[in-house]
């Protein structure tokens, strides 16, 4: 079994990461994933959110791996959230529910507050400390990898699985930050802003239901990359692990 | 990604998603106005939720009805509703902490 465990800072408010997680399909970096489906939606008694989805993202096997290893180059992925507006976190976790022999990639992400912070006011020629939220989240990204092959390929696939993920996480980031900057724009205009992303989405021409199956063209902003990631959890293992051809 | 599993799907997922993504933006709205909302009691939690949940159901409650019938259908059709029931058995995000 191989561990991954990456921090890092967001200099937006915790709601707006929050909003850019669950708003981030479609973007151009996640080309290889074909469907996304809420398969069910609760709130608590305490008021958190937990859903579940169901995502089918496409990969493609490394030129090493044996023929037949894998019977399709799809795989289905599960991701349970919760988002506690309170206590102003949200986890996720993501897994993949076939293929799971041959390799399995579980992935938690935690978006927190970056902690509060204070300013100083000068109020009627006092100075007077005041509480403001803080701007920035910080995500905390683990992940599990295993394969069960066996062999004698289980390392040599868990280590590839590794280094897969290590090398697209920031390019993951760049995912968010593209839908950040989305988002901060969208609260520029007048309109709701969870209709103006819904209506970005319907327009957005580099949606995958232009790219045919076996091919992965670039995307509209010009970037030519190998593989495709996701801004963030579970799609991201499989771009990054298999990568795209 | 803009597509359901089942492409018969696909729209009623639109549908759903934009009633959510909206609710969602007000959802979020106690973190965005307080600066410190870890002091909130718990019955002013369950009041917030019950209302919040209230605002869901009308407003989303009918298309989510039919976009998750329709899902449901396409998951049995596929075949992954054992692999699903599994996998979710081992949730453990089920309860908040």
């Amino acid at each position: 079994m191989k561990f991954f465990s990456q921090s890092f800072l967001y200099d937006d408010p915790w709601s707006i990461v929050s909003l850019a997680f669950f708003l981030r399909y479609p973007n151009p970096y996640a080309a290889h994933v074909i469907s996304c489906d809420v398969i069910d939606r609760h709130q608590t008694e305490s008021g958190s959110l937990l859903t579940t989805r169901l995502i089918l993202k496409r990969g493609a096997l490394p030129r090493w791996a044996p023929q037949g290893i894998i019977s399709r180059a799809e795989s289905w992925v599960i991701e349970e959230s919760e988002v506690d507006p309170f206590g102003k976190f949200v986890r996720c976790r993501t897994k993949n529910l076939d293929h799971v022999k041959v390799m399995q990639v579980e992935e938690t992400q935690l978006f927190e507050q970056n902690g509060d912070g204070y300013v100083s006011l000068i109020l009627h020629r006092r100075v007077a400390l005041t509480a403001v939220p803080s701007s920035r989240t910080v995500q905390t990204t683990e992940a599990y990898i295993t394969s069960k092959f066996g062999w004698g390929m289980t390392k040599r696939i868990e280590s590839h699985g590794l280094a897969r993920f290590k090398a697209h996480v920031q390019r993951s980031r760049q995912g968010v930050s593209l839908i950040l900057d989305l988002i901060r724009q969208a609260r520029l205009q007048p309109m709701a802003l969870g209709s103006y992303i819904t209506h970005l989405h319907s327009e957005r021409s580099f949606a995958s239901s232009d790219t045919p199956a076996s091919s992965h063209s670039p995307d509209n902003a010009g970037h030519t990359p190998e593989e495709y990631s996701s801004p963030t959890t579970e799609n991201t293992w499989l771009g990054k692990i298999w990568g795209s051809r | 990604m803009a597509h359901s599993l089942s492409p018969e799907c696909t729209p009623l997922k639109h549908e759903y998603d934009a009633c959510f993504n909206t609710w969602f933006e007000g959802y979020l709205e106690p973190a965005i106005a307080n600066a410190n909302t870890k002091g909130h009691s718990q019955s002013q939690r369950i009041d917030y939720s019950k209302l919040k949940k209230e605002e869901y159901d009308r407003k989303c409650g009918s298309i989510w009805a039919k976009y998750k019938d329709c899902v449901q259908k396409a998951v049995t059709e596929k075949g992954l509703g054992e692999l699903l029931s599994q996998a979710r058995q081992e949730n453990p995000l089920r309860e908040p902490p």
